[in-house]
């Protein structure tokens, strides 16, 4: 099923970019807000907000790879009919009890 | 001296001689060489445009000399064979964007020689220090993979791209498997929050330990299975991730 095509520009024309119409439109770019805009113009960074990369410590002896050998077949979880499955707050429960209880 | 000037002064020319007041001016030979022109060149044209004729694209010059017009200045080397090698650092941490150092990218064959993703099962026993870690070896193998890329488009080097399209596709299956595994846990660590407020073997007011199992406070001769258990468990903890290790 395709649009009329005497639409089609008419159409395109619609596809607004930042730069198009008068203020008020606003599109973002897909970086995410870092803040707040003050009523004089200027803006304020929230830094709670502001992303942070981690970098994990153990990286430069890290000897996990992105793959897996084909010789181990991929298996499923078991959850034994579990309806909540692997997001089972017992489950999780009853793992914690066991490892972790006594400390 | 100028030709006329010898001939007028041999004694049988003396007679036909110029008058002497012409003499200073036959007697200053000097060449002189003037220019069509008497205006110099002049800084201001007549449109005030200093740059009026100088371009750098038809490499015209300057029209006035600058401090540096003595200085003899370096030529560019353009025979690539004749340039001085550049030396590079072979710890660069920019090399870790390529899969090797002698070549700027994997051939198809090394690109498709790699395993396949990682299933959530196996995720599932991985700590968070392990998945942290392996989130961003696959962060930097996708790097590697996306520079290679760029490369053998730029270079025009021809086939490869299915290939690396392919092992990209493998690396971010890895990549969801470790987020859903840290969302599961999340989500079931917030229902086991909830169970545990009901739950009369744990106490998580931070008064006393957080768990008493109910079989020890009822049967006194409980001792033996809790250190037999207490022996099995940490043995079966690790156990599961030492299978399942890669």
């Amino acid at each position: 099923m395709k649009p009329t095509q005497a639409l089609a520009k008419r159409v395109t024309r619609l596809a607004l970019n930042t730069k198009s119409t008068n203020k008020g439109y606003y599109k973002g770019t897909g970086t995410g807000s870092t803040g707040w805009h003050t009523k004089h113009g200027g803006y304020i960074i929230d830094w709670e907000k502001v992303r942070t990369y981690v970098v994990p410590e153990g990286l430069s002896n890290c000897k996990l790879s992105p793959f897996v050998t084909k010789k181990i077949r991929p298996q499923k979880g078991r959850f034994e009919g579990d309806p909540k499955g692997a997001f089972s707050g017992e489950r999780y429960l009853e793992k914690w009890k066991q490892e972790n209880g006594e400390d | 001296m100028r030709p006329v000037v010898r001939r007028l002064l041999r004694p049988s020319q003396l007679q036909n001689a110029p008058p002497t007041f012409l003499l200073p001016s036959l007697l200053n030979t000097s060449q002189q060489s003037s220019p069509f022109s008497s205006t110099s060149s002049n800084p201001y044209p007549r449109d005030m445009n200093r740059e009026r004729g100088v371009s750098t694209q038809r490499r015209t010059g300057l029209r006035q000399p600058v401090s540096i017009s003595k200085t003899p200045l370096p030529k560019p080397v353009l025979d690539p064979k004749k340039r001085s090698k550049v030396e590079v650092d072979p710890d660069h941490g920019l090399w870790q964007f390529f899969h090797s150092k002698e070549k700027p990218m994997n051939t198809p064959e090394e690109d498709h020689a790699h395993g396949r993703a990682w299933t959530v099962e196996e995720l599932r026993q991985k700590s968070w220090e392990d998945l942290h870690s392996l989130w961003w070896v696959c962060c930097k193998e996708r790097n590697r993979i996306s520079t290679e890329s760029y490369e053998r488009q730029r270079l025009d080097a021809g086939y490869g791209d299915a290939e690396a399209r392919g092992r990209d596709a493998q690396v971010r299956v890895t990549m969801r498997g470790i987020k859903q595994t840290l969302t599961e846990r999340y989500y079931s660590w917030q229902d086991a929050q909830q169970i545990a407020k009901t739950d009369t073997e744990v106490d998580l007011s931070g008064e006393g330990p957080a768990y008493t199992p109910m079989d020890y406070v009822e049967e006194g001769d409980v001792l033996e299975e809790e250190t037999q258990l207490g022996t099995e468990v940490p043995l079966s903890s690790e156990a599961k991730p030492e299978a399942k290790a890669v």
